[in-house]
């Protein structure tokens, strides 16, 4: 023991004469900008997934119904509310949130004598801390779960813009499952589907890799797998809560996996189908497009005897005579309905209800009739020169390639419209032209501006990659003729397609204009539907704007035995017309379990 | 070094295994119950002692008060939920459970974690480690009686907290290594305010040197006091500062270096009296070593780029069959997280290895036999334990 | 790491080995050489230093694992000794006598798994666990937490759960599909 040790610790005493760092006032130390403190939610932001609930690992997370915001296509309309008993403050609500809607800020102060004002529900609620913009936050490049999709091969234009073999070339087991592996299984997309199909559970069977009880589920809602797995206009997917901060999921290709991998001949035995009890009863479907195929398929498995009535020679509709064989090859729709048939369905090709079999007749035989003849009739601009003969209806086009038959084709052809019919026409065409000339001449233009072309963006993308030209935002004006030859199609500047009240109304700025040359037209347009077979009973039926018939939500007109749905009820596109198809088969399940 | 007192050698009467025959009964005992709010350590643990007069003849540790079964808890959580459950093992020292419960996730899953984010939890460890040390030895004071050296340290430790705040946006509870990287890196201006907070801390450090280990109450009573003999170190399973004091290097930074240690330059520091005072001038010299080493690693960490793996969809994350044990250098010794998955989306066992384990427990009931009464305090801070990692 | 399994395999019969890093291995003997093995690692191949004992419960396979984990603080090495005991017995001979911390780990895992090392000094006393406690080891894995707490605490009133597209459903499509 030194004498140091004695007087060292009073070197202490230097501190008296320090300022002191003690805080005065701890009251308003302010936390730091990153401070995870209370929460806030940008409820107009936010759309319910629940995915913060699902993560939240104190269950501190409730979704409630809030005032003001209700049930609608992409939206719960549930918000978190948060339970500061339970919650812990580790912000993985944050970092799972699909919107990034949801933050902490960096307030830490409440104070409040009713244990019940520390359940609340963020955003909704009033709090002193709305305003505040510091706190915790998301960084970017920091995710629990992949925003990017897994890249779809795809065949190069090069080599596409030559054939017609499919171009998307579907995943790989490592790829779907990857893929699958992003959905955070909040079910948002269930109700925009038209079909409601089980869309997070089919994608949980891909995950599992168990794709057997995908087919399953898949068939619970939907009985053209293949089809809709290509051709689907996956409104699901723009919906689909990662669609906010990233991708959205490929769920229209995954579906497309399941069924891709499982063979046809194991249908049967997977989804039980092998031994159907018959009812006796007998149910006529008039069009063997998307929604009749649904009913007849649900109708078979309840035990009806379905007899389809199809105009063309194959099954499918448009599905087939409308969506060239790259989008979906014929195999695979063929694939989808060998199944339905083999349930019992028969099919009678060729034969035109109302002409050569009449309405009478079905009504007379079966105890119900499912009526969905879907939009066949090209729509015709009307312009000077449109009656000419080298001007075309894409639809009659479409289905003539389908038929094998050979297309008087030109050199420079014009195609009038700017959605996925136009689409199809402009690059089957481009197909067409490459393998007859070994150059593309085709220019396709609508009224809509770029951008906001009816068309999926990727049908234009992929247009374009195989040379056809897309110039949107012109009004046809007039198709030049001369000598009896097509010269080009004269076209104006369109300003806007709607007026103010909100009809269709173009104007065009007359002052510029231009011509496409051409030697050729396509129109594409719209399609209208050709209904005549009813002419005799339409009387004792309703019909609501545009023509449509009116049909009760479970699609029966107002002649009890007849059920009409697909194209020419809602629509036009493949997922509504099976749903409506599910429906009505339901319906008249219903209707004749009732008589 | 430490000597028996020759009054002492009457009492007690030891069996053919040396230890005390304690008979209550006889009226000789008094029996005491030390806890479970401790003036030893941070957290809740009795020690229920048998004594005569003020020497502690026989000594059992209770635990308990802090279980809340974290192992079972992660049991029934994804393993991204485990997350911000495992922090709560070691409240002064957070980070060490994170660091062990992402690595052992990542090991599993074949997860390479990106360069940046492997500095960033570097730079945590290391400023989680100074804060604690800074903690342990404000108490190692205060149980001596010399409550000025916690009122500095306890403020310093505040300064790395507030630095702490300024990079996770928490305080104690960081939970800023989820499996798979970091959250974030650091902010604009950090490594300013971390370098003046580390200057103030040098500061507070010399002026502890000077009034802590130039004082002549605390070498009074530290000298000699809780002799760890380096045999035991195995026996007892003595890892970290405690197994360094007694003269063995052990050190997981040094032995099998993880994260970045091994492109650091830093001394493990040994001492061999194994008392009370050469534990505390361990820590003091590594609270020094823990400056230089964040002082290095600061210029490295990244400014930009990738700092998180990417991972399996954090919900239905699964791992396949598996187990690993994965350990790092926390301030009280060797922090390690033994994890067992079977394939599923939870893992099937997690278990802690606190150093706390055989430190609060067998050892501290072995140095107790013998002990005056005031000064267990002493002793136990200076085994820096906390219980809730006995009990997890 | 190699030739210590090897040597460890002509002493006792290794039924299972794994090299997880450079630096871990994990090897199964069975159980009536499992406290000779660890023995012998500790006495012959400098594997002194335990880091931990414990077990995990396969519930669905009827047995539990005992893992001793153990380290050679101068190869910087080690080895996971693993060995299956049944779950309905769960009995394992003691390794007090090789470190005293060994009683702990014992009379813990006897309180959470209610595995018994007969002649282990702190068997059947309260380690962690309160006195009052009846129910069963609370870490086997049939031990359900979530359900015990229902049962014995309750819950929060006025919480309610809606599940979003149950919710959707409801609302914007009640006749179904």
């Amino acid at each position: 023991m030194s004498l140091k040790d004695v007087l060292m610790p009073f070197t202490a005493w230097g501190n008296l004469f320090k300022t002191p760092v003690t805080i005065k006032d701890s009251r308003n130390v302010e936390a730091a900008p990153r401070y995870r403190g209370f929460h806030m939610n940008d409820a107009d932001k936010c759309i319910g997934c629940g995915t913060c609930e699902e993560i939240c690992q104190n269950a501190a997370i409730d979704l409630v119904e809030v005032a003001g915001y209700e049930a609608k296509d992409g939206d719960s309309g549930l918000r978190p509310m948060i339970d500061y008993g339970r919650c812990c403050w580790c912000a993985l609500c944050v970092d799972v949130c699909t919107t990034q809607s949801l933050r902490l800020t960096n307030e830490y102060k409440w104070i409040s004598s009713d244990p019940e004002d520390f359940r609340f529900v963020p955003g909704v609620d009033e709090k002193h801390w709305n305003n505040r913009t510091e706190g915790y936050t998301k960084m970017d490049g920091y995710d629990l779960y992949s925003t990017q999709r897994v890249e779809m091969g795809e065949l190069h234009a090069e080599e596409r813009d030559k054939s017609f073999v499919e171009m998307i070339k579907g995943y790989s087991l490592e790829q779907a499952q990857k893929e699958a592996d992003r959905c955070v299984e909040c079910g948002i997309c269930i109700a925009t589907c038209p079909a409601h199909m089980g869309i997070p559970r089919y994608i949980e069977a891909v995950r599992h890799g168990d794709m057997e009880e995908g087919l399953r589920i898949l068939y619970e809602t939907n009985p053209l797998p293949e089809i809709c797995g290509r051709i689907c206009t996956h409104k699901c997917e723009t919906v689909c809560s990662l669609n906010h901060k990233g991708d959205a999921l490929s769920i229209r290709w995954l579906k497309r996996y399941i069924a891709d991998q499982v063979p046809a001949e194991r249908y049967k035995e997977i989804l039980g189908t092998d031994k159907i009890v018959k009812n006796g009863k007998k149910v006529a479907i008039v069009g063997a497009g998307p929604a009749g195929l649904s009913a007849a398929h649900y109708l078979s498995l309840m035990g009806y005897q379905v007899k389809v009535y199809e105009v063309q020679e194959a099954p499918g509709g448009m599905t087939r005579y409308g969506i060239p064989e790259y989008r979906l090859p014929y195999d695979m729709i063929d694939k989808d309905i060998d199944y339905i048939k083999s349930l019992g369905a028969e099919f009678q090709f060729g034969t035109r209800v109302g002409v050569d079999v009449p309405l009478e007749t079905l009504e007379k035989e079966y105890d119900a009739v499912f009526a969905a003849t879907g939009l066949h009739l090209g729509r015709s601009t009307r312009v000077p020169g449109s009656d000419h003969k080298r001007v075309y209806q894409a639809i009659d086009l479409l289905r003539d390639v389908s038929y094998g038959k050979e297309i008087d084709l030109s050199e420079k052809i014009v195609v009038v419209g700017g959605g996925n019919v136009a689409m199809d026409i402009t690059r089957t065409i481009a197909r067409l032209q490459n393998k007859k000339y070994g150059k593309v001449g085709v220019t396709a233009t609508c009224l809509e501006a770029e951008g906001s072309m009816p068309a999926d963006d990727e049908e234009v993308i992929e247009a374009r990659e195989e040379n056809a030209t897309i110039d949107p935002g012109w009004g046809p004006q007039e198709i030049i003729v001369e000598n009896g030859e097509i010269k080009g199609l004269r076209v104006a500047k369109c300003l806007r397609i709607f007026d103010d009240e909100g009809r269709f109304n173009p104007t065009m700025d007359m002052e510029n204009q231009k011509v496409f040359e051409a030697e050729m037209i396509v129109e594409s347009i719209g399609q209208g539907m050709d209904i005549s077979y009813t002419d005799n009973i339409k009387e004792k039926l309703t019909f609501g704007p545009r023509g449509r018939i009116q049909v009760s939500p479970d699609f029966q007109s107002d002649i009890p035995w007849l059920f009409v749905g697909g194209d020419i009820i809602e629509g036009p596109d493949v997922i509504h017309g099976i749903a409506n198809g599910h429906k009505a088969a339901k319906g008249i399940d219903k209707f004749l379990k009732g008589k | 070094m430490f000597t028996f007192n020759e009054d002492r050698s009457l009492f007690p009467r030891h069996d053919e295994k040396g230890k005390p025959i304690v008979d209550v009964e006889s009226g000789q005992f008094t029996k005491i119950w030390q806890g479970p709010i401790h003036p030893g350590m941070t957290g809740n643990m009795s020690l229920e002692l048998t004594i005569q007069g003020d020497e502690i003849m026989d000594c059992v540790t209770h635990v308990g008060y802090l279980h809340r079964g974290f192992e079972k808890l992660m049991e029934r959580r994804r393993f991204i939920q485990c997350f911000p459950i495992c922090v709560r093992v070691a409240v002064p020292e957070p980070d060490f459970n994170e660091y062990c419960l992402a690595s052992t996730i990542e090991e599993l899953s074949g997860i390479e974690v990106p360069e940046a984010a492997n500095w960033m939890r570097t730079l945590l460890l290391e400023m989680s480690r100074l804060q604690s040390y800074l903690a342990q030895m404000g108490g190692q004071g205060s149980s001596f009686g010399l409550g000025l050296i916690g009122q500095w340290t306890i403020w310093a430790r505040d300064l790395v907290l507030d630095r702490f705040e300024e990079i996770t946006g928490g305080r104690i509870y960081h939970m800023h290594m989820p499996p798979g990287g970091v959250r974030s890196l650091l902010p604009a201006g950090f490594v300013g305010r971390m370098n003046e907070t580390l200057d103030e801390i040098s500061a507070v450090m010399e002026e502890v040197e000077r009034v802590l280990f130039h004082n002549s109450v605390f070498k009074k009573r530290a000298i000699g006091l809780g002799y760890i003999d380096p045999n035991w170190v195995d026996e007892y399973g003595i890892t970290g500062p405690n197994a360094r004091a007694a003269g063995v290097a052990k050190d997981v930074r040094k032995d099998n270096p993880y994260l970045m240690y091994d492109r650091l330059d830093f001394d493990v520091h040994l001492e061999y009296e194994s008392d009370v005072f050469a534990r505390a001038k361990v820590r003091y010299r590594d609270i020094l070593t823990t400056i230089d080493l964040i002082r290095q690693i600061l210029p490295q960490v990244p400014t930009k780029g990738e700092f998180m793996a990417e991972v399996p969809n954090v919900l239905h994350w699964k791992i396949p069959y598996g187990e690993t044990y994965k350990r790092a250098e926390c301030t009280r010794g060797e922090y390690g997280y033994y994890t067992v998955t079977d394939g599923s989306g939870y893992p099937r066992r997690i278990n802690v290895r606190g150093p706390s384990y055989t430190h609060a427990v067998t050892l501290m009931e072995k140095m107790a036999i013998n002990l005056n009464i005031a000064d267990t305090a002493g002793v136990m801070s200076s085994l820096h334990t906390y219980p809730p990692e006995v009990e997890r | 790491m190699k030739e210590i399994v090897n040597r460890l395999k002509e002493k006792f019969p290794v039924t299972a080995e794994i090299y997880q890093r450079d630096d871990l291995t994990f090897v199964t003997v069975e159980k009536k050489y499992g406290v000779d093995a660890v023995a012998y690692l500790k006495e012959y191949e400098g594997f002194t230093h335990l880091v931990l004992l414990t077990a995990v419960d396969w519930l669905e396979e009827g047995e539990f694992q005992l893992t001793y984990l153990l380290n050679n603080p101068k190869a910087k090495h080690d080895i996971g000794l693993r060995v299956r005991i049944d779950r309905e017995t769960a009995e394992m001979q003691t390794a007090h006598h090789l470190w005293p911390a060994v009683t702990t780990y014992e009379q813990e895992l006897n309180e959470m798994f209610g595995i018994s090392f007969p002649g282990s000094p702190r068997q059947g006393h309260r380690f962690i666990l309160d006195e009052a406690w009846q129910g069963p080891p609370p870490y086997r894995r049939d031990f359900d937490t979530k359900k015990y707490s229902e049962e014995t605490y309750f819950p929060r009133p006025g919480r309610s759960k809606i599940d979003p597209s149950e919710h959707m459903k409801k609302k914007l499509y009640p006749e179904g599909m």
